[in-house]
């Protein structure tokens, strides 16, 4: 009665590849069959050959041989959901994933849960537990099966509202079915061993009718059948045994807008199913085309069809051409509701496809039962009120042009009077607008104007032509205008469509910062949408751009330490920010990479919706943050065919973008360390060598003095006693600049702003710096009447001092050195040039990097090689600029300037 | 101040105030101090003077510390001290094998630059002898017989332990770096197997006995054996004092 569980190998090596669990499903045809206690049976041989097994979840419907099976397997306590003040006991999800048992067993996988669980249906939570690498076995009825749903609603006349989609049976590792002949199931059932009794009695009258049983159970029987045909097949096909199997069958759909499509795509995955061929499904978007294909391209896409849209003006054609391009063999299609004129002349697309596409097979399926025909929805722009309204509007505005002619023009011209109010119609409100304006325009002008006036009669064989070909002409012009309209119309939105695309790659492209372009991607997000939207990251990307520091190794995946946890980084407005429980389906959405929230099969209750952004990085395609949106209760922005699409393209660019400054900011970050690097690597070289040498001579002189002082001249102690000094006072100084030089490089640096008088601070500096070398001078060159800049006296009065001392010590001992102050234009400039031998033209970009000596070749005890830097650093801080340049006087010399806003 | 005149030190080095300090200092130890801030200038000098021993700063602007060593080699074999504010080993080690005789790092004290620039000038005198056997303390090295003494009593040594010790005996008082000693005992293919040489040393310096003390590490750039002579210089001994060796 049932198969035993067999390793399917394509399912192991799945299962290997990607670590997802199997899935094994006991289906039976109705209720009572003894699916749950055939499970069990199997689970408890399971748990004694050692295996984890665990109940997650199973009905007993109150039946003690079912409470019986349980026997000694471990059962998941359920989780109290409140809902409507009661408490249901539903299966605790969260508490499966942390228990992770090897094989877990839950009932009635077609169960919806209690609004506000995280998944709306049970299937769903299974596909989260196989994801997590969980195997799963469960029970379900055959008419569960979304694709059946039409059928046993024929069958049964009940309709079935708890559905699964075809692909999870399909896609099922082991199917075992649990089946027994109507006749017993029925006595079971009126022995109460399924239902109570006033349960049995509900349920002969409907699903336990003998006849209905057996559809059922031949529905079952006959997908238990397709499974192990296709396992055979799959079987025989890997093992490159030759046998009789269709090649090549694949089967297209074409989706209708509107409510056919859920009939026709069902009927085309039974087709397909029993093909056992891939099913494609097209959807043609046409001009003026009416219904909404997305609920049947999700639905498609559900069924497992492969979906895609096209857009074309000829719908036959495109249809063949989409046919022959993908190998199809067969066609099934819905038979529609084509206008009566074109099923007259034979112009519907079932005639154009049976005339055109004689190497298909065309499937036409049945209309739904009209019961559940639903009204298309108007998508007119217009209300439907004004439509109506222009038509007599018009016509009556075309009527009064001609009674202000009448008499002054032939009366048969008022016909093109009247063919424009026609051609206006066909214009703005399409052909049967037209129609019913040119009827309304023919009847008033041959009521008024075409004699004998005031009866629809037409007297003159000349008349009786007019009318004729105004007809005509009305006819064609209304067709052709009304199409052209649309078309107009459709290519101006997808016109719209495409500036508002460009637009937002160039505002994306023109942020400049992180927190700039997040800010524009939520601020899109709304405008594309239609409603309040958000960006979330994951936490480690966020705080990396928030401190800049390496909180987290850039290098380290996402989440390697748990789940990532998303942050709010932008909203639009400011106020849109979801809240806690919001941040649950953000959550899952993050750690799954698909969407959750309102609208999707996760946690739909939630008011926000989140979708993913994928970016492709090195370790593959990765989720790199979240867009939240809030749908207004009219749901706008969710449903609109045309903001879908902006919003998938608003996902791509937006994850393009963050991508791209992320990389620019690790490599901003990278260039950075580089030079920190480089930074200490020159601090080091600078310790051993400048914090040695004063070291070594002040304790060598102190040494000298100690042990021979007494026999030294008085001359020679003074000058080692000088040396000691000296070396102090430059180890002293060596070490402010260092100190400068950290501060500057960790921007620990602030500067004060205060008017300076540029030829003051010069003329001091320069004292200072005469005094610091005995018997050199310094020439001073301010002119009266400076303006004085913004800025830090101390520092401008340590780069003047750098400058000096630089200068001074590069010239040599007969140098002179010229410090001048003066306005250019904006700017105050403080020079200080010297004769010295100047610095070669290969070396002056990098006289201002830290560490940088020029040749010592004048003999000349040489700096820390911090002085520019420090400069630099220095007037940056304070909003200048510093410039060098050599030579400056007759190939020798170098001058240094530093400008500052005045 | 005894003597007839006075043996000349030749200090070469780029900054002044090392001058300012070693000059005095040098002359009080009875030494004539010899100043050259160049490269050129200090082999002019070394060629010109013939000083009894170079103090040579690696980092000197007009020439690499290596290359004029190797020029100084060229003409004259006066020991050499190399003086550098980089305490880096790679460098010492390749001035070492370039031929400088001893180093010390910046900041060094005077007594220890005075106590090598003594051994350096014995050590000198001593090679121009080519003495046959060697003694330094309690141990004495028999270059010609192949014999090692320690307080008389004769070792028993390996043949790769007493090519280690006659190599550094050869060389007493002078570091010889581990580069030099792998490729001429162990051969050019194990110049970097430190690990030979630590371990040969250990077991020389166990068999050495009270005379292990002589056999020194210079962490990081090779071994040395200290020459004492009767144990009258060791230590820090006024620089005042017999600042001529004694030839032993």
């Amino acid at each position: 009665m049932t198969e035993p569980p067999r390793p399917d190998p394509d399912a192991l090596l799945a299962l290997a590849a990607e670590g997802r669990g199997r899935l094994k499903v006991f289906l039976g045809a109705a209720p009572g069959v003894g699916k749950t206690v055939q499970m069990l049976a199997e689970g408890r041989r399971l748990l004694a050959a050692g295996t984890d097994v665990l109940v997650g979840l199973v009905e007993t419907h109150g039946r003690a041989e079912t409470e019986a099976a349980i026997g000694p397997l471990p059962v998941l306590p359920r989780r109290a959901v409140p809902y409507r003040g009661q408490a249901l006991a539903e299966f605790d999800l969260d508490a499966a994933l942390a228990r992770r048992p090897a094989v877990l067993l839950l009932d009635e996988l077609a169960h919806s849960n209690a609004p506000g669980s995280r998944h709306p249906k049970r299937w769903q939570d299974v596909e989260e537990l196989r994801d997590a690498g969980i195997e799963v076995w469960t029970t379900m009825n055959v008419q569960h099966l979304e694709g059946l749903s039409d059928t046993v609603a024929r069958v049964t006349g009940i309709r079935v509202a708890e559905t699964v989609p075809d692909r999870v049976l399909r896609e099922a590792d082991a199917v075992a079915l649990v089946d027994i002949p109507p006749a017993e199931l029925l006595e079971r059932l009126r022995q109460g061993r399924i239902y109570r009794p006033d349960q049995a009695e509900r349920a002969l009258r409907g699903f336990f009718r003998e006849g209905s049983l057996a559809a059922l159970r031949e529905m079952a029987l006959r997908r238990t059948a397709e499974r192990v045909d296709a396992d055979v097949t799959g079987w025989m096909r890997r093992n490159a045994v030759a046998g009789p199997w269709p090649v090549g069958d694949r089967v297209l759909v074409l989706i209708p807008g509107g409510a056919e499509a859920e009939a026709v795509l069902h009927h085309a995955r039974r087709i397909a199913d029993a093909l056992r061929a891939p099913l494609l499904a097209l959807h043609v978007e046409r001009p003026g085309g009416t219904g909404d294909p997305a609920p049947g391209l999700r639905l498609a896409e559900d069924l497992g069809a492969e979906a895609e849209v096209v857009a074309a003006a000829d719908l036959p054609a495109a249809v063949l051409a989409h046919a022959r391009a993908r190998n199809v063999s067969h066609i099934v299609l819905g038979r529609g509701r084509p206008a009566r004129w074109r099923r007259l002349l034979g112009r519907t697309l079932i005639g154009a496809l049976a005339r055109r596409a004689a190497d298909f097979t065309l499937h036409v399926v049945a209309g739904p039962p009209p019961a559940t025909r639903r009204p298309a929805a108007p998508r007119r722009a217009l209300p439907g009120w004004l439509g109506l309204a222009a038509v007599p509007a018009l016509v009556a505005a075309a009527t009064l042009v001609c009674l202000g002619l009448d008499g002054t023009v032939p009366d048969a011209s008022f016909g093109m009077v009247y063919l424009v109010a026609v051609v206006a119609l066909a214009a703005w409100l399409g052909p049967a607008h037209a129609a019913a304006g040119a009827a309304l325009s023919f009847a008033a002008w041959n009521f008024l104007f075409l004699p004998p006036r005031y009866t629809l009669v037409i007297a003159s064989a000349q008349d009786v032509l007019g009318a004729v070909v105004f007809g005509v002409v009305a006819a064609l012009l209304s067709g052709t205008t009304g199409r052209l309209g649309r078309s107009v119309r459709a290519a101006a939105a997808r016109l719209a469509a495409l500036r508002r695309l460009s637009a937002l790659a160039r505002r994306l492209n023109a942020q400049s910062s992180m927190p700039e372009l997040q800010g524009a991607i939520a601020e899109a997000a709304r405008q594309a949408a239609g409603c309040p939207a958000c960006l979330l990251l994951p936490l480690d990307a966020a705080l990396q751009s928030v401190f800049g520091a390496d909180l987290a190794p850039p290098d380290a995946p996402p989440g390697a330490s748990g789940p990532p946890e998303p942050v709010l980084r932008a909203a639009s407005p400011a106020d849109a920010v979801p809240d806690e429980a919001a941040m649950a389906a953000a959550r899952w959405a993050l750690a799954n990479g698909r969407e959750a929230g309102r609208g999707t099969a996760t946690l739909p209750a939630t008011p926000w919706r989140f979708l993913p952004l994928r970016a492709a990085r090195e370790e593959g395609e990765a989720v790199i943050g979240l867009l939240g949106l809030l749908p207004g209760q009219a749901g706008r922005g969710m449903d609109d065919p045309e903001a879908d699409r902006t919003l998938d393209a608003l996902l791509d660019q937006a994850a393009v973008a963050l991508e791209r400054a992320r990389l620019a900011e690790l490599g901003a970050r990278r260039r950075a360390r580089g030079e920190a690097e480089a930074l200490r690597t020159a601090l080091l070289t600078s310790l051993g060598h400048d914090l040695r040498t004063p070291l070594t001579a002040i304790r060598g002189a102190a040494e000298t003095l100690r042990t021979v002082g007494a026999a030294l001249p008085e001359a020679t102690r003074a000058d080692l006693l000088a040396t000691v000094e000296e070396e102090a006072t430059r180890l002293a100084r060596w070490m402010t600049a260092i100190i400068d030089m950290v501060r500057l490089e960790s921007g620990e640096l602030q500067a004060r702003r205060e008017p300076v008088d540029p030829a003051g601070a010069l003329r001091e500096a320069a004292a200072r710096a005469g005094h610091a070398y005995p018997g050199r001078a310094v020439r001073v060159a301010a002119p009266p009447g400076l303006p004085a800049p913004m800025l830090d006296p101390v520092l401008l009065d340590r780069v003047l001092e750098n400058l000096l001392d630089n200068a001074l010590k590069y010239s040599g001992p007969s140098g002179t050195v010229l410090a001048e102050a003066r306005r250019e234009g904006a700017w105050v400039s403080f020079s200080v040039e010297d004769d010295g031998p100047g610095i070669p033209p290969a070396a002056l970009p990098q006289v201002f990097a830290p560490f940088f000596r020029a040749a010592r070749a004048d003999r000349v005890a040489a700096g820390s090689g911090l002085g520019l830097a420090i400069c630099r650093g220095l007037v940056t801080a304070m909003g200048g600029t510093i410039a060098a340049e050599s030579p400056v006087r007759d190939g020798h010399g170098t001058r240094v300037t530093a400008r500052f806003p005045a | 101040m005894s003597g007839p005149a006075p043996e000349i030190v030749l200090v070469v080095d780029d900054e002044p105030q090392i001058h300012r300090f070693l000059g005095p200092a040098l002359a009080a130890a009875g030494y004539e101090p010899l100043r050259a801030e160049t490269a050129r200038e200090g082999l002019r000098l070394a060629a010109a003077r013939g000083p009894a021993c170079v103090l040579l700063d690696l980092g000197l602007p007009d020439m690499d510390g290596k290359e004029a060593l190797a020029r100084l080699r060229a003409f004259s074999a006066v020991p050499v001290i190399v003086v550098s504010a980089r305490d880096r080993e790679a460098e010492k080690v390749a001035a070492l094998d370039a031929g400088a005789d001893d180093y010390v790092d910046k900041p060094f004290g005077l007594a220890e630059l005075l106590a090598r620039i003594r051994a350096a000038a014995r050590r000198a005198l001593r090679a121009g002898k080519a003495e046959p056997v060697l003694r330094t303390g309690p141990l004495q090295v028999d270059l010609e017989h192949r014999l090692a003494r320690v307080a008389g009593v004769a070792l028993h040594l390996t043949p790769r332990e007493w090519e280690l010790l006659a190599m550094l005996a050869r060389d007493a008082g002078k570091v010889v770096t581990g580069q030099r000693l792998l490729t001429a005992i162990w051969g050019e293919a194990h110049k970097a197997d430190t690990q030979y040489l630590r371990v040969y040393v250990g077991q020389l310096r166990q068999k050495l006995g009270e005379a292990g003390r002589l056999l020194r590490t210079e962490p990081g750039v090779g071994y040395r054996l200290l020459a004492e002579d009767r144990g009258d210089d060791r230590g820090e001994g006024s620089p005042a004092a017999s600042p001529r060796p004694v030839p032993g």
